[in-house]
C-alpha cells in the first residue's frame, strides 16, 4: 500500500446516511415532511463529504482508517484511492438524487424505505472505500441483505417473489465469494489487501489454485454484476422494485459486483498475472455473450422496465469487457463506463419513475403519446436513449470510443464487431420507445376531414419537481459529463489517473 | 499466592452451594427465589471478569484443592480456552435466568418453581466445573450433576410430552454416561491415575495399548452423545422443543458446546500427539458424522413447522460445524469450533428465549403463527433477525467470523470438502431462518393473530434477549479482543 495518512473523514461519509435513521426514530409520526426532508439532507451531506476529498485525491493523497484488525493481515480497513474514490462519487451522488426523487416517488412505508436506502449508501460506501477483500465483503454481504426490503418495497406477488428470487441468488453467491476469500488468503499467503500491482503471484500459489480463486471471484462478484448466465433476479427484480430503487440497483448495486471484479482484475491479481493466467479470455467470451444475448432479449420485452433492466445487464458487461482486454484504453473505457452507464440507466429508470406515477403505464405499447403528456421527462429520455447507443457527444460515445480502441490496442479487432452490434441492437429496442412517445398518438386516424389531430406539447405541467429534476440533472450530465470529461472529478480525470499506472 | 487464585473454584461451588441452600428460602419466602438465585451466578461471573486477563493465552491456572497435589489431589485447571467459555457460561446462565422470572409464571405451576431455580443453579454449577476441572473422575462427576439436573429440567413442566421428552433423554444419557464412566476406568486400569496433566505424561511414557484406543472411542461415543453429535442426535429435538424456553436456550447454548469443549479437553490435554494415529482415525469418523450433521440438522431444520423445533434442529447442524472444526486439527481450526461455542450459545440462547417471548405473550409455537409478528412484538422481532444472521454467518455478527476460521482451518486441514459443506451448511441456515424472518416481517398476519399496537414481552424479558444478540454482533465487531488469544491458546493446545 502506498504511504497513506490516517484521516476520518472517510469514516464520516460512511456514518452519515445513519443519521437518517436517527431523523426517523427522534421526529413523530406528525413531522412526516420534515423527516422526509432530513433524509435527503443526510445523503446530501454524504456527497458533500464525498466531494470535499476530492482535491486531495487528485493530489494523490491516500487517507486510511483502521475500524478493526481480527489478527494481523485480517482488517476491517477503510482505505481511500483514487478508484474507490471515483466509485463513491458517482454512487453518492446518484444516491443523493435518488433520495430527492423518492420523496413524492414513495407512497406508503416512507420509513422503511428511506432507513433502508438510508443504510444501503452507508454499505456501499463501505465497500467503495474498503482497502481489503475482507472488508469488501463485509460490507457487500451487508449491502445485499440491505437492498431486500428495497426491492420488495411494494409488497406485491410479484415483488416478494422477486425478492425471493433475488435473496436465492445472492446467497449462493455470497457463499462461492466466501469460498473464494477464504482460498485468497490461504493461497495468497494471508494477504487480503488491494496492491497497486495486485498482491497474489504464481510464487506462492499454483496454476490451478489461481484460476480456482478467480474465477470463484468471478462467478460470485458475476451475479451481481449480471454476468450471462448469473443474471438471472435482475430482470425480475429491477420492474419490481419502486423507481428510484431499480435506479440505484442499476446504477450502483450492479456495479459493485463490477467494481469487486476490477479490483480483483487490478488489485488483487494484477494485469500481468492475468495475461500469465490468460483468464481474461473467459472473462471476454462471457462478456460479449452478455452484451448481445443481453441486448437481443431487451428486443422481446414489451415492460419499460424490464427492457431497461435487460439493457442494464448487457451494459455492465462493457464494463467486463474492457477490464478483458487488458490494454489501457480498454480498462480506461471498462472502469470509466461504470459511471457513464450509472448516469444513463439511473436518468431512464427515474423517466420511467415518472411516466408510472403520471400516467400508470407500464408498457412500451401503451405509451403512444406519452411524449406530449411529459416532454421534459421524454426528451431527457431521448438524450439517454441516443446516448446509450454511442451517439456523439454523449458519454456513451466515449465509452464506446475508448473500448473500441483498447480493442485495437488488444490486437482484437472482433470485440469491435461485438460493440457495433450491440450499438445496433440498442438502436433497435430504444428508438422504438422515442418513436411511440414522440410519433405516435392515441387516436392516430384521420378525421372525416382527413387530418391528424395532433395533440400539443404541454409544459410545466409535468410532475412535482423533485420528481422532475433529478432526471433532468442526470440528462444533463450524461452531456455534460461526454464533452468535457476531464473536469476533476469528473470520469476521466480519476480514471486516467489508475489506468496510467496500472498500463505505464 | 493472590486470593485471584481461588476465583475459579469459587465460580463453581458458589452456585452449587447457593442451590444447595435455595430451598430453605423457598420454603420462606418463594416469591423471593428468582431475585435471589441471580447472587450466585452474579457472583460467579464477577469473578470470571476478573480473572480475565490474569490467565496467559499459552499457560493456565492450577488451583489444587485443599492443597493437596495432584496427581492425588484435585486439581482445578483453567487455561484461556476454558476461562473463555466459564465467562460465556455465566453470561447466558445469568441472562437466561433473568428471562426466567417471568416466563415460569407461565409454563411451570407454583410449586415447582423453587425446584427450578435449584436445578438452575446446580446446573450451572455444574457447567462451570465441567469447563475447569483438570481431573477425568471430576468431569465424570459434573456431568452426572449436568446430566441429571437437565434431566430434571427438560421434564419440569410435568406434561406427558415433556415427561417423554425427558424419558428420551434419559434413554439416551444414561448409557453415554456410561460409557464415559468405562471409558475413565480403562484409563484409570491402564496408566493408574485420574489426573490429566499426569494421564498425558504417564501415556506418552507407557505408550499405546488397545485399552487406550478403547477408552478413547468411549469418550467419543459418550460425549458424542451429551453434545449430540449426529447420528446421537436423537434426543435433543425433542427435549430441547419441549423444554421451558430458559431451559432450551442453555441446553442448546451451552449444554451441547460444553460436552463437546470436553471432548476436546479430552483429545489435546489427555491424549498427547503421539496419539496422532489413534485420534487421527477416529477423528476421521467424527469428521464423516459431524458432515452428516451439518447438512442432516440443516434440511430437518428446513423441515420442522414447530419454532423451537427448527431451532432445535438447526443446533444439530451447528454442532456439526463445531467438530468440523475440531477434526481439523490446525489453529484456525480450533479456534474457530471454540469461537462458534460463544457465539453460537448467544445466538440460540436468544432464538429460544425470542421463541418464549411468543409463547409467553401469544402462545404461538408454529412458525406460520408469526406472520405479521412485528406489528405487535418489534424488539423480540428485531433481535429474532440479528441472532438468526448469525446463525447464518453474514458479518459484521460473530457467527461470520468462526464462519470464517472454521473453513479457513478446514482449507489449512486440506480439508476441502468439508470447507464446502460448512459453506453448505450456512446456506441451508440461510433458509430456514430466512423463512421465520420473512414472515415476521414481510407478511400479513391472519386477521386479528396480532394486535397492531406494540404490546411486547415485559422488558425483564426482552434485556435478556436483547443483550444476546447484541453480544453476537459486539464479538462480531470486536473479535479483535479475543480472537489473537484464542489462536494463540489453540496453538499451545496442538
Amino acid at each position: 500500500m502506498p504511504e497513506s495518512k490516517f484521516s476520518v473523514v472517510p469514516l464520516i461519509a460512511i456514518l452519515l446516511p445513519w443519521t437518517t435513521l436517527v431523523a426517523i426514530l427522534v421526529f413523530p409520526k406528525r413531522a412526516q415532511r420534515l423527516r422526509l426532508w432530513l433524509c435527503s439532507l443526510g445523503s446530501l451531506a454524504t456527497f458533500g463529504v464525498v466531494l470535499s476529498m476530492l482535491p486531495s485525491v487528485l493530489d494523490g493523497n491516500r487517507y486510511t482508517i483502521n475500524l478493526a484488525s481480527v489478527v494481523e493481515n485480517l482488517e476491517i480497513r477503510l482505505y481511500v484511492d483514487t478508484l474507490g474514490y471515483y466509485f463513491a462519487l458517482i454512487l453518492s451522488f446518484l444516491w443523493m438524487l435518488a433520495t430527492i426523487y423518492s420523496i413524492s416517488y414513495i407512497d406508503h412505508k416512507h420509513n422503511r424505505f428511506f432507513a433502508f436506502m438510508a443504510l444501503c449508501e452507508s454499505f456501499i460506501l463501505g465497500c467503495a472505500f474498503s482497502a481489503n477483500m475482507f472488508t469488501y465483503f463485509i460490507f457487500y454481504e451487508m449491502m445485499t441483505f440491505g437492498s431486500y426490503p428495497l426491492i420488495i418495497h411494494e409488497e406485491t406477488t410479484v415483488a416478494r417473489r422477486a425478492g425471493y428470487k433475488y435473496l436465492v441468488y445472492a446467497i449462493a453467491a455470497g457463499t462461492v465469494l466466501f469460498f473464494a476469500i477464504v482460498a485468497h488468503y490461504f493461497w495468497g499467503d494471508g494477504q487480503l489487501g488491494f496492491g497497486k500491482y495486485g498482491v497474489l503471484s504464481l510464487e506462492t500459489a499454483s496454476r490451478a489454485a489461481l484460476m480456482t480463486v478467480f474465477f470463484t471471484y468471478l462467478a460470485g462478484f458475476g451475479v451481481k454484476a449480471a454476468i450471462m448466465p448469473l443474471h438471472g433476479w435482475v430482470p425480475d427484480a429491477h420492474p419490481a422494485a419502486p423507481s428510484p430503487a431499480s435506479a440505484l440497483l442499476s446504477g450502483v448495486i450492479l456495479k459493485a459486483g463490477a467494481f469487486g471484479i476490477i479490483r480483483v482484475c487490478f488489485n488483487v491479481f494484477g494485469v500481468d498475472l492475468m495475461r500469465e493466467l490468460k483468464v481474461n479470455v473467459v472473462m471476454a467470451i462471457a462478456a460479449c455473450i452478455t452484451i448481445v444475448v443481453a441486448s437481443v432479449f431487451a428486443l422481446t420485452q414489451d415492460n419499460l422496465k424490464r427492457r431497461l433492466a435487460y439493457s442494464s445487464i448487457g451494459q455492465v458487461s462493457y464494463i467486463i469487457l474492457g477490464l478483458a482486454m487488458l490494454a489501457h484504453d480498454g480498462a480506461l473505457g471498462g472502469v470509466m463506463h461504470l459511471t457513464h452507464h450509472a448516469l444513463m440507466k439511473g436518468c431512464l429508470f427515474l423517466c420511467a419513475g415518472v411516466i408510472l406515477v403520471k400516467t400508470g403505464k407500464k408498457n412500451i405499447s401503451e405509451m403512444a403519446g406519452v411524449g406530449y403528456q411529459l416532454p421534459i421527462t421524454m426528451i431527457c429520455f431521448s438524450v439517454c436513449a441516443l446516448a446509450m447507443m454511442g451517439t456523439p457527444p454523449s458519454v456513451g460515445f466515449i465509452t464506446k470510443w475508448l473500448l473500441g480502441s483498447g480493442s485495437l490496442e488488444a490486437g482484437l479487432p472482433v470485440y469491435i464487431v461485438i460493440l457495433l452490434v450491440s450499438a445496433l441492437l440498442n438502436a433497435a429496442y430504444f428508438l422504438p420507445i422515442v418513436y411511440t412517445a414522440f410519433f405516435r398518438w392515441e387516436g392516430d386516424e384521420l378525421d372525416e376531414h382527413g387530418e391528424r389531430h395532433h395533440p400539443k406539447l404541454v409544459f410545466g405541467k409535468e410532475a412535482d419537481h423533485k420528481l422532475v429534476i433529478p432526471v433532468v440533472v442526470l440528462a444533463a450530465l450524461v452531456i455534460i459529463v461526454g464533452i468535457w470529461s476531464n473536469v476533476p472529478g469528473f470520469p476521466y480525470s480519476l480514471v486516467s489517473k489508475v489506468a496510467k499506472a496500472i498500463f505505464p | 499466592m493472590g486470593a485471584w487464585r481461588h476465583f475459579p473454584i469459587l465460580m463453581i461451588t458458589v452456585p452449587l452451594l447457593g442451590a444447595v441452600l435455595l430451598p430453605f428460602l423457598g420454603y420462606l419466602r418463594e416469591s423471593w427465589v428468582p431475585h435471589v438465585a441471580l447472587l450466585p451466578l452474579g457472583f460467579s461471573t464477577v469473578l470470571g471478569f476478573l480473572l480475565l486477563g490474569r490467565i496467559p493465552s499459552d499457560g493456565y491456572l492450577s488451583y489444587h484443592l485443599g492443597g493437596w497435589e495432584p496427581p492425588h489431589g484435585i486439581e482445578i485447571r483453567v487455561d484461556y480456552v476454558g476461562l473463555f467459555l466459564m465467562l460465556a457460561i455465566c453470561g447466558i446462565t445469568l441472562l437466561a435466568l433473568v428471562f426466567s422470572r417471568h416466563y415460569i409464571s407461565k409454563e411451570v405451576s407454583r410449586g415447582r418453581r423453587t425446584a427450578y431455580f435449584v436445578l438452575f443453579l446446580l446446573m450451572s454449577g455444574a457447567m462451570l466445573g465441567f469447563a475447569a476441572t483438570g481431573d477425568i473422575f471430576n468431569l465424570f462427576v459434573f456431568m452426572e450433576i449436568l446430566a441429571l439436573s437437565s434431566y430434571a429440567l427438560v421434564a419440569i413442566t410435568g406434561n406427558r410430552n415433556a415427561v417423554r421428552a425427558a424419558f428420551k433423554y434419559v434413554l439416551m444419557g444414561a448409557p453415554s454416561s456410561i460409557m464415559v464412566l468405562l471409558a475413565i476406568g480403562f484409563l484409570y486400569s491402564a496408566t493408574g491415575s485420574l489426573n490429566m496433566a499426569d494421564l498425558a505424561q504417564r501415556i506418552a511414557e507407557s505408550g499405546y495399548t488397545e485399552v487406550l484406543t478403547v477408552s478413547y472411542i468411549l469418550f467419543v461415543i459418550g460425549f458424542g452423545v451429551k453434545a449430540a453429535l449426529f447420528p446421537l442426535h436423537m434426543w435433543l429435538p425433542d427435549a430441547h422443543s419441549i423444554a421451558p424456553s430458559p431451559i432450551s436456550a442453555l441446553l442448546s447454548g451451552l449444554l451441547v458446546e460444553v460436552s463437546a469443549f470436553a471432548l476436546l479437553r479430552i483429545t489435546f490435554s489427555v491424549f498427547p500427539r503421539g496419539a496422532a494415529d489413534l485420534i487421527g482415525g477416529t477423528a476421521d469418523a467424527v469428521g464423516v458424522a459431524a458432515a452428516a450433521a451439518v447438512l442432516y440438522g440443516g434440511i430437518m431444520a428446513i423441515l420442522q413447522k414447530d419454532l423451537k423445533m427448527m431451532i432445535a434442529y438447526s443446533t444439530i447442524s451447528h454442532i456439526g460445524y463445531i467438530f468440523l472444526g475440531l477434526t481439523a486439527f490446525t489453529a484456525e481450526g480450533l479456534t474457530g469450533a471454540v469461537y462458534h461455542m460463544l457465539d453460537h450459545g448467544l445466538a440460540k440462547a436468544c432464538l429460544f428465549l425470542c421463541a418464549g417471548n411468543f409463547i409467553y405473550v401469544k402462545g404461538y409455537r408454529r412458525i406460520e403463527e408469526l406472520k405479521g409478528a412485528w406489528r405487535q412484538m418489534p424488539w423480540t422481532c428485531f433481535a429474532f433477525a440479528l441472532a438468526s444472521i448469525s446463525v447464518i454467518g453474514i458479518p459484521p455478527t460473530a457467527g461470520f467470523i468462526s464462519k470464517w476460521y472454521l473453513i479457513l482451518g478446514n482449507v489449512r486441514g486440506e480439508k476441502w470438502l468439508y470447507a464446502c459443506v460448512l459453506l453448505i451448511g450456512s446456506i441451508l441456515a440461510a433458509v430456514y431462518c430466512f423463512r421465520v424472518i420473512y414472515y415476521m416481517f414481510f407478511q400479513a398476519g391472519r386477521e386479528g393473530a396480532w394486535e397492531d399496537s406494540w404490546n411486547d414481552a415485559p422488558p425483564s424479558m426482552l434485556t435478556p434477549v436483547w443483550m444476546l444478540s447484541l453480544g453476537t454482533l459486539f464479538f462480531g465487531i470486536f473479535s479483535y479482543l479475543v480472537i489473537p488469544s484464542l489462536l494463540k491458546a489453540a496453538a499451545f493446545l496442538l
